[in-house]
């Protein structure tokens, strides 16, 4: 937690901070998503309330927090309420070990009295050595929610909705997982900084002894491991339960699946952990493929030199460099973001069978015969 | 160190509340959730011994595979019946007075028998604690242990090709016609 007082509370207040970004990003996401889809498909899109419809967020949050709570009489309650609280846990828990930015040092201050400091303030809620498999393992207990959610409500349609849903994380779960043991390989860490350190400046890799250099394209692990990046975003998909991959809803058969019995702000929770489970993908993507919150072909230590330039004390082009950075980071963020709303409203829905048979007897494959040939070239060239 | 000890009781409880909780509640989806519970607070306890690896497969493995297919099971049956002949049975009642013998005499056997058992060689000093012990784990189990690791791969895919053989021959939705 850290090593004194300062250290623990804002050590604590990261945390707090980082969920208030993902409960906080819902709103303007599904904003984004409404318009968005009215834009793709020659519509207005909430527009009325405030400027460009922005208000309608509030209207609708409003909306959630006053709806009736209810129950459904054959509902089993104490995993009926449960299952949206736990709905919040694993994005929250696996959403708070990507980094957003580089390290913040802070000098040692004055201050009630006391000396504090000096710190180093790593803009995560906590650093895992074992990053990958922490979140893995973290957001597959995501499976959980949906069937407490499904069995709890004592529905028919809650319950086939649950079992779709959680055969369909489980399945995914092993492609998602094999498609980035390439990536493992290619940075010989499970540690999330440490890749996108490996991924700063211009593409530049050692081959049979010689080093190959071009300066035009960025080190990213998208132009290593391109078809790892299909397979981990069309997971990823899969994971975060979005079309053409939400079975789990498939509104024309099953209502609305396992939150059919859902209402207000319990429904709301559902929503949450559902754009969480997307804002961890979008970051994991960027992370793994495009150097997370790297600036292409430029290194920190680029960008650090060229802030010296502009302005004086170390201590400001420190905190503009862990800024300039967090943008980069979140304009990533952003792109895929968009890129998952963009895909919800132009593909359609797959059938059951379908979904099985891509996840089972196309990804898994290609994910394997990826991990293999990625260790024979990285045997072979090295 | 306050902190760790405090946190050491607090996992240590969650995770043999939930073990008790499995045995002890009569439903058995309470009791498969217990069951993940209790992975979730030993995958916990890996971490605070500075078994990263291990605490994030075993939630991979054991909480998010193999306990999400026994819920799933669980949820389709309606098991009034055998929750009925289970605990009220006079077959299953010896069964469970001789179980609770066996695991009294376990634990009395640790208690009695502790001067002979040693589980660890040395107490690993904090600094061993915080390195990452992935790679020095995936050298011993691929070159020392490459036999053992080989054969028990090669049984589990026994275990998985003889679970679809049977499954095709007793019929179900993919049965051989």
């Amino acid at each position: 937690m850290g090593k004194d007082l300062f250290e623990v509370v804002v050590n604590c207040v990261k945390l707090l901070a980082i969920f208030l970004f993902m409960v906080q990003a819902v709103p303007i996401l599904v904003w984004l998503e409404r318009r968005g889809s009215a834009f793709i498909q020659n519509r207005f899109g909430p527009n009325r309330v405030g400027p460009l419809g922005l208000m309608q967020l509030l209207a609708d949050a409003l909306k959630f927090l006053k709806k009736e709570d209810f129950a459904p009489e054959a509902a089993v309650r104490p995993l009926f309420y449960a299952a949206p609280v736990f709905a919040l846990i694993p994005a929250t828990l696996a959403y708070c070990a990507i980094p957003f930015s580089i390290p913040l040092s802070v000098e040692a201050f004055e201050l009630f009295g006391q000396s504090w400091g000096p710190y180093i303030f790593k803009m995560q809620g906590y650093e895992m050595n074992v990053g990958i498999v922490f979140i893995l393992g973290v957001s597959s207990l995501a499976a959980y929610t949906i069937m407490m959610a499904g069995w709890g409500s004592g529905s028919k349609f809650s319950l086939m909705g649950a079992l779709r849903a959680s055969a369909q994380i489980v399945s995914y779960e092993l492609a998602l997982g094999l498609s980035i043991v390439g990536v493992i390989m290619l940075y010989g860490t499970f540690n999330l900084t440490d890749m996108v350190m490996a991924q700063q400046g211009p593409l530049q890799f050692s081959a049979f002894g010689k080093v190959i250099q071009l300066g035009w394209l960025p080190n990213w692990g998208i132009f290593y491991q391109p078809l790892g990046f299909i397979l981990f975003f069309a997971a990823a998909f899969a994971e975060s339960n979005r079309l053409p991959f939400d079975l789990a809803e498939g509104e024309a058969e099953l209502v609305a699946g396992f939150h059919v019995e859902y209402g207000g702000f319990k429904m709301l929770m559902f929503f949450i952990g559902e754009y969480g489970h997307m804002l961890i993908a979008s970051g994991l993507v960027a992370t793994f493929f495009l150097g997370g919150y790297g600036i292409p072909i430029w290194t920190v230590a680029d960008v650090r030199a060229w802030l010296g330039t502009m302005f004086e004390s170390p201590q400001t082009v420190d905190l503009m460099t862990m800024l300039i950075h967090l943008v980069s980071y979140l304009t990533k963020l952003a792109i895929f973001l968009w890129i998952f709303i963009q895909v919800r409203w132009t593909l359609p829905r797959f059938r059951y069978d379908q979904l099985m048979e891509l996840g089972w007897k196309t990804m898994l494959p290609w994910a394997l015969g990826n991990t293999i040939v990625t260790a024979l070239v990285i045997y072979l060239v090295s | 160190m306050i902190s760790d000890a405090l946190l050491f009781w607090f996992l240590a409880f969650v995770t043999v509340g939930s073990g008790l909780a499995v045995v002890l509640f009569t439903n058995p989806i309470y009791s498969a959730l217990s069951l993940v519970m209790t992975m979730v607070g030993v995958s916990a306890l890996f971490v605070t011994l500075g078994a990263y690896f291990i605490a994030g497969v075993q939630l991979i493995v054991y909480a998010g595979a193999v306990m999400v297919l026994f819920v799933m099971v669980l949820m389709l049956f309606d098991l009034k019946q055998e929750l009925m002949a289970f605990s009220r049975g006079q077959i299953t009642g010896a069964l469970k007075v001789i179980s609770a013998g066996l695991f009294l005499g376990l634990i009395f056997g640790i208690i009695t028998k502790r001067s002979n058992l040693s589980f660890v060689d040395k107490i690993p000093s904090p600094a061993d604690i915080n390195i990452d012990n992935s790679k020095e784990l995936g050298t011993v189990l691929f070159a020392r242990h490459i036999f053992g690791f080989e054969a028990l791969g090669v049984l589990l895919l026994v275990i998985a090709v003889g679970t679809v053989a049977l499954a095709r021959s007793k019929g179900g939705t993919h049965a051989k016609h």
